[in-house]
């Protein structure tokens, strides 16, 4: 009975399949160009929309990134001025005349970039330190400034992990709580930064709280108002890091710029975490408990390279993200149009400084690229480190 | 304590019916069962722990909602104080500023603006009322705030509109078309993310300028317009979720590309592009570099961040007056991401877990 069925749908599908072979080379044989040109037009329309879509999007980056990013490269090397005689097009056009020196007779394509490292910091910031015969390298103190909001970075890194882990427990309301969370997110940084320094004030909510007194976190004094003694009104003391205002006022301006920028980026790397852990293999998980492993060993062990992926990208963005720091500062200590204040601005206030304020284009390009090469050596630096660890 | 206490009361419910399911339940001390329980919150496994997994999923439970709500109150607390201190008058100088640094919870109601003629009331608005009608004129800017809030608005609903719509037709185009070149554009707009925008600043700046873009508001408008790889990229990962046969079909119907991407992709994709655009939205909105950058200080384009920056820095600032444009440049994406929270946090998830 069930080997009848078989033959016979055998049979059946046999006498389908031929009838289609048949109907496909009668086709075939009906029109075999009209279906070989009916292909290629599709490839030829698939081209041709697939380039339209992309089209603004790859000539916006070209436009606006790629372009100018030669342009800063190419303009490094020379001597331009915004507001000076030539264009920047015309020093584009004949770069080989515009090359730092060249008027003068001692071409010297590389002086930017050297002046970068024997620049020292001048103005009234440093003129007790002058005064004391002691020169600081601008760059070094500026990217100093850069690298110490860094510091953020591990404290934001443990505690949104802690919280990631405390909201991804069977709870109710963990929802209100992401909310909640990446309130700071959302907020204009300027609102922020408004409210922290009010609150950072030497009378403010901080001090109340912590029962500091009178200490001045953040100080917009005048020159030399920034040692230990002005900051709690104590004895004038010895020790070099209690006088010198650069370390020791600047030590605690940056730092209130730490706490901001932790707070406000808590809850968007919470949500990166809580969306990893959710991705952590519960079977495995099971299985180690099962095996007598207890919660913390689970959570190194089984947790961690789960959600490793999540925190190598976080890292990666967010040490990208902080060498490109610079509003913030600036807005702490209004000194956004006064081109940096030694004390705590990143990096990117001297290429403001030097390229839109004083108008040296060149020297900002070249303070630009420099910036660039940092931020790609240390990328380099962090996946380097990612591929000896999984070997 | 408030762990010990609930600790306390549950004691008396649960245990009989624990001590009857395991043989080697014993009575340990409530604090004792708290300290298990914190220390299995954090992994270490204790005899405490191991007698009562119940109770000490309770006392976690308890004390993972004073965590967070510790958490959420230190997240919370600045935008109190930020309203709280918009209602504070602050009269020029110092006096008003230390007054208003000196508040925690509300302002003192010496601190609290009171009209001549009745003493009753205290008037909780003045601050907006000076900002909404003169405060920015006063310190020197060109713009009203009324002003300033239409170029903010400007710049953050024109080109995020138009540039998702552009990210999303990119996205289409990398996610569902098979054209030559298309692996080359594609690492070619991933190198372009590494680029630094510090490091071009100079050069967009001085193009700009040689464009004319920097005297009115094309600076801050046409960039964007053209899309961000970002986004693109992020809509590109959603649509790769979405069935090839969708569009098969509706080739096989006879739809060109252009059709298929407005009748189906669109409303298709229209959760993963809300979100990416209210997110775009919201970092325009809050975008303080590009306006301080391209335009000069009195010019009539600049958006409300610039402005506010200039409203503190000048000599005449009243903080009180800042504070309660600070409140009013936050409100606005603050109500929005109360409105589109679920849209966007489910968006962000699925990036996080797309890593």
């Amino acid at each position: 009975m069930e080997e009848v069925i078989t033959t016979g749908t055998d049979e059946a599908a046999v006498a389908a399949a031929e009838a289609v072979a048949e109907s496909e080379e009668r086709v075939a044989e009906a029109a075999p160009q009209k279906k070989k040109h009916h292909v290629n037009q599709q490839k030829l329309w698939d081209n041709i929309w697939g380039w339209l879509f992309c089209l603004p999007l790859i000539i916006g980056t070209c436009w606006f990134i790629y372009s100018t990013l030669i342009m800063a490269f190419l303009l490094s090397f020379t001597n331009f001025r915004v507001g000076g005689q030539v264009s920047m097009w015309e020093c584009l056009g004949h770069l080989g005349d515009y090359i730092y020196g060249k008027r003068q007779g001692a071409t010297d394509a590389f002086h930017w970039y050297k002046l970068l490292f024997t620049e020292n910091v001048t103005g009234m910031d440093r003129t007790t330190l002058i005064n004391m015969g002691i020169q600081l390298n601008e760059m070094g103190a500026f990217l100093f400034n850069t690298v110490f909001y860094m510091i953020g970075i591990p404290i934001g890194m443990i505690l949104s992990v802690f919280f990631a882990v405390c909201m991804s427990r069977d709870i109710k309301g963990g929802n209100v709580f992401r909310v909640l969370y990446y309130l700071p997110c959302v907020a204009s940084a300027i609102s922020i930064v408004y409210t922290f320094k009010i609150m950072f004030g030497s009378t403010g909510v901080m001090n109340q709280l912590l029962g500091l007194g009178n200490f001045h976190w953040i100080s917009e004094g005048v020159e030399g108002a920034y040692t230990w003694q002005n900051l709690t009104g104590a004895e004038p003391s010895a020790n070099a890091f209690m006088m010198d205002p650069y370390w020791c006022q600047g030590f605690f301006m940056k730092l209130v710029i730490v706490i901001m920028s932790v707070w406000k980026g808590l809850g968007g790397t919470i949500i990166l975490y809580v969306a990893g852990l959710s991705g952590v293999n519960a079977a495995t998980k099971e299985a180690a408990q099962i095996d007598g492993a207890n919660g913390w060993i689970i959570f190194w062990k089984v947790t961690m390279p789960d959600l490793y992926p999540t925190i190598f990208y976080n890292i990666v963005t967010s040490v990208i993200g902080g060498m490109q720091i610079y509003a913030e500062p600036e807005m702490f200590m209004n000194s956004a149009y006064s081109g940096g204040n030694v004390m705590v601005s990143g990096y990117v206030a001297l290429i403001y400084k030097y390229g839109i304020n004083m108008k040296y284009a060149s020297r900002g390009a070249a303070y630009g690229m420099f910036l660039a090469v940092i931020i790609f050596v240390l990328t380099l630096f962090q996946f380097w480190l990612d591929s000896r660890k999984k070997d | 304590m408030g762990g010990k206490n609930m600790e306390n009361e549950n004691k008396n419910r649960i245990l009989p019916a624990e001590t009857a399911a395991t043989d080697e339940a014993k009575n340990y001390s409530s604090f004792r069962y708290a300290v298990g329980a914190i220390l299995a919150f954090f992994g270490f496994s204790s005899k405490t722990h191991r007698a009562s997994k119940k109770r000490a999923k309770l006392v976690a439970d308890i004390f993972t909602y004073i965590v967070l709500l510790f958490g959420a109150f230190v997240m919370v607390y600045p935008f109190w104080w930020m309203i709280a201190g918009s209602f504070a008058y602050t009269i020029n100088g110092t006096g008003g500023s230390s007054l208003l640094e000196s508040m925690v919870w509300w302002p003192s109601s010496d601190t609290l603006h009171i009209p001549s003629g009745d003493t009753t009331k205290a008037e909780l608005f003045f601050n907006y009322r000076t900002l909404f009608t003169s405060a920015f004129e006063s310190s020197g800017l060109n713009v009203s705030y009324w002003r300033s809030l239409f170029n903010n608005l400007l710049y953050s609903v024109v080109p995020v509109v138009i540039g998702v719509i552009t990210s999303a037709s990119a996205a289409f185009s990398f996610a569902k078309i098979n054209w030559i070149g298309r692996n080359v554009v594609f690492f070619m707009l991933l190198a372009a993310i590494m680029v630094p925008g510090p490091s071009l600043m100079i050069t967009q700046y001085v193009m700009y300028s040689d464009m004319g873009w920097t005297q009115n508001a094309l600076v801050l408008i046409i960039p964007g317009m053209f899309g961000s790889i970002m986004t693109a990229f992020f809509i590109r990962q959603f649509l790769f979720g979405l069935p090839t046969s969708i569009i098969e079909a509706a080739k096989i119907d006879g739809a060109g590309y252009l059709r298929i991407f407005c009748q189906f992709i669109l409303p298709l994709a229209m959760p993963a592009i809300m979100a990416q655009g209210l997110l775009s939205f919201m970092g325009c909105w809050n975008n303080y570099m590009g306006s301080f950058i391209y335009l000069s200080q009195n010019s009539e384009w600049i958006n409300l961040p610039h402005a506010m920056y200039i409203l503190n820095a000048s000599p005449s600032s009243n903080l009180g007056v800042v504070i309660a444009s600070s409140v009013m440049c936050v409100l606005p994406v603050i109500i929005l991401f109360g409105c589109f929270q679920k849209l966007i946090i489910g968006s962000l998830m699925l990036t996080g877990s797309k890593e």
